[in-house]
């Protein structure tokens, strides 16, 4: 639906380097990263606002790289939502069909339908100043998708809004994307936001793409420190092999001064992560097992759905214990073991 | 028995004006010497225009609605400034436009250029325009050969209001468009608008207050011009004569009540020109 080739974008020291995506029709696709990153830029390269220095942009097939914003069929919210002020919540949503000199009565018609759909019928005679966060939000994506794009690209939707209110909207774009099968381009910094809609995500680092996939594929199989640790993995190690397991396809890495069961053949040194929560916390008395080092808990605090525990090595880890599983190692001497498919190697 | 109080209760944060902190004594001071200076222009300028309404009788003031030629320079005054304000606000608008989106080659320079008629002498606007017309081939040739007469002509009066007063259109205007965030336009423009569009239907109604403000300012500015006038144009009686030149003509022949009606009249019009920029921006936009 939507795909770049070595798309390439510089401003001042900045650089958009090589950006390759390729968007399935009807996806919702996420593009995450931390502030200055190029997210938004890319976004308004995907928009038209910027041209690239290099590389192509594609729609359904079509080469939009040269062509002005109004003839890409794309709706697009940036982020504060920029509502034209001067107009009614009613005049926002008509701007774009105004703009394509829709028939008075077919506009009428499809600012009630868009307006039903996003649950701002009752706001239509409202000025745009002085509707609450979430009124702005939902008027913005009515304006956006009343002209009806193919593709929607989001700056940010619901950052300035509070956490209750981030939810029930992430599940309204959900619902709204597959309710008129729309391919959704979502910028983002925020990973829960991504986790709430996400069918695919892409992170970016300094204007480039460190990796997409899945969040599933993002999560466990990280192909960076950077998207490692922005996948909030806290356990990242340097090892070195010594050794491969005979007849099998693991190999045994060392880790400060552990020894550890890895899948796959690897050579000389690497990184490999652990998830938090994929970390087993158990008694010292069980019986020994391979990737299994004793460890001491040295800080826990509870989140809630998982308590953090820190555990002092080596190596040094930290693990995410369900509130059961921690309330049993209140005593005694404890060990920490993982599994070895639950260790991912990185670059 | 009644719950008594909690005393060891932590007391409320205080709500009442008279619990809140009090200020400095240099606080308090600073805070007298600003309402002092509000306070001290503004009888000033009271005080000058009650000595001017004083000082103006009856007569005078029925000398000056049965004048033929003070009517007529009401009459020239007004649509010789409106005019210049148009024309003024025709060049405004797409150079603030283009000032404020663009990077412009040569900007500090054209600024100076722009701001320029601002602090140059009235004497020397009146001055360089007749220079201009009179000495030069171009004037010349604008005057002689193309018949557009401009010294000692009403037309005159709009090129040196237009020469003096433009770049108070041209500022604001730039001021305003400055202040209409590009993302507006930008959204505009994947709504289907092309640049004009978004400019007609997002960016020149959002920069109205300011362009309007400016125009406001611009006619005022014209409204008063006297110095230049009276270089470029003269004050013949009935041809060339604005308000502003009928009080040095009136002061000039020793009709002071005269002279003082005329300028009571043109305060009372640049009140209702100051006071009708706050009513159109109500508040949305500070000179």
């Amino acid at each position: 639906m939507i795909r770049t080739e070595h798309l390439t974008f510089s401003v001042g020291r900045f650089q958009l380097d090589d950006v390759n995506l390729d968007l399935a029709p009807n996806e919702y696709f996420v593009l995450l990263g931390p502030p200055g990153s190029g997210k938004s830029i890319l976004l308004e390269c995907l928009c038209g606002l910027k041209q690239p220095r290099a590389g192509r942009v594609f729609i359904d097939g079509r080469d939009i790289t040269r062509e002005e914003p109004r003839k890409r069929n794309i709706g697009y919210v940036p982020q504060d939502y920029a509502l034209f002020p001067h107009l009614t919540v009613n005049d926002n949503i008509a701007f774009g069909l105004r703009a394509a000199a829709a028939h008075r009565d077919a506009l009428r018609a499809k600012v009630a339908k868009t307006a039903d759909l996003l649950g701002i019928a009752h706001l239509l005679d409202r000025r745009v100043v002085g509707l609450s966060g979430g009124e702005k939000q939902r008027t913005a994506l009515a304006r956006a998708l009343a002209p009806q794009p193919g593709v929607l690209l989001l700056d940010e939707p619901v950052c300035a809004l509070d956490e209750a209110m981030r939810q029930s909207v992430c599940a309204m774009l959900r619902r709204i994307q597959t309710e008129i099968s729309l391919t959704v381009v979502h910028v983002s910094h925020n990973l829960e936001e991504a986790f709430s809609v996400a069918d695919r995500a892409a992170i970016l680092n300094d204007g480039r793409i460190e990796q997409s996939g899945t969040l599933d594929e993002l999560l466990r199989r990280p192909r960076s420190e950077f998207v490692a640790r922005f996948m909030r993995c806290e356990n990242i190690f340097d090892a070195r092999v010594i050794g491969r397991l005979p007849d099998a396809d693991f190999t045994t890495i060392r880790v400060d001064a552990v020894d550890l069961i890895i899948p796959g053949r690897f050579d000389g040194h690497l990184k490999v992560v652990v998830r938090p929560e994929n970390v087993i916390v158990e008694s010292a008395a069980q019986p020994p097992a391979p990737n299994a080092f004793p460890v001491r808990m040295t800080a826990s605090r509870d989140f809630g759905s998982f308590i953090r525990a820190s555990l002092a090595g080596p190596p040094d880890l930290v693990a995410h214990l369900p509130a059961a599983a921690f309330a049993t190692l209140a005593a005694g001497p404890i060990r920490a073991r993982l599994m070895p498919e639950n260790i991912s190697p990185i670059k | 028995m009644p719950a008594q109080p909690d005393k060891s209760a932590p007391k409320p944060f205080p709500q009442s004006r008279a619990a809140a902190p009090r200020s400095a004594p240099g606080d308090r001071l600073f805070t007298a010497f600003c309402a002092a200076a509000v306070i001290a222009f503004v009888v000033f300028i009271a005080t000058l225009i009650i000595a001017d309404a004083l000082y103006v009788d009856a007569d005078a003031v029925r000398h000056v609605v049965s004048s033929p030629a003070i009517r007529h320079a009401l009459w020239m005054s007004i649509w010789t400034s409106c005019t210049a304000t148009a024309v003024s606000l025709l060049f405004a608008v797409p150079m603030g436009y283009i000032l404020s989106r663009r990077r412009v080659f040569a900007r500090p320079v054209i600024d100076a250029f722009i701001d320029l008629p601002i602090v140059f002498p009235p004497l020397v606007a009146g001055l360089t325009l007749l220079v201009f017309f009179s000495q030069t081939a171009a004037g010349r040739w604008i005057q002689q050969d193309l018949g557009i007469e401009f010294v000692f002509q009403p037309k005159g009066i709009v090129l040196c209001q237009f020469l003096v007063a433009a770049s108070f259109a041209i500022r604001s205007a730039r001021t305003a468009f400055d202040d209409v965030d590009t993302r507006f336009e930008n959204v505009a423009l994947t709504l289907g608008c092309t640049r004009l569009q978004s400019f007609r239907r997002v960016t020149l109604p959002l920069a109205a207050n300011g362009i309007i403000a400016g125009g406001i300012l611009t006619w005022a500015r014209a409204f008063g011009l006297f110095g230049p006038l009276m270089i470029f144009v003269g004050s013949f009686r009935g041809r060339t004569e604005v308000l502003s030149s009928t009080i040095f003509l009136e002061q000039s022949v020793g009709n002071l009540e005269a002279a003082l009606a005329v300028a009571l009249l043109m305060i009372f019009i640049a009140l209702a020109a100051i006071i009708a920029i706050r009513l159109i921006t109500r508040g949305q936009f500070r000179l």
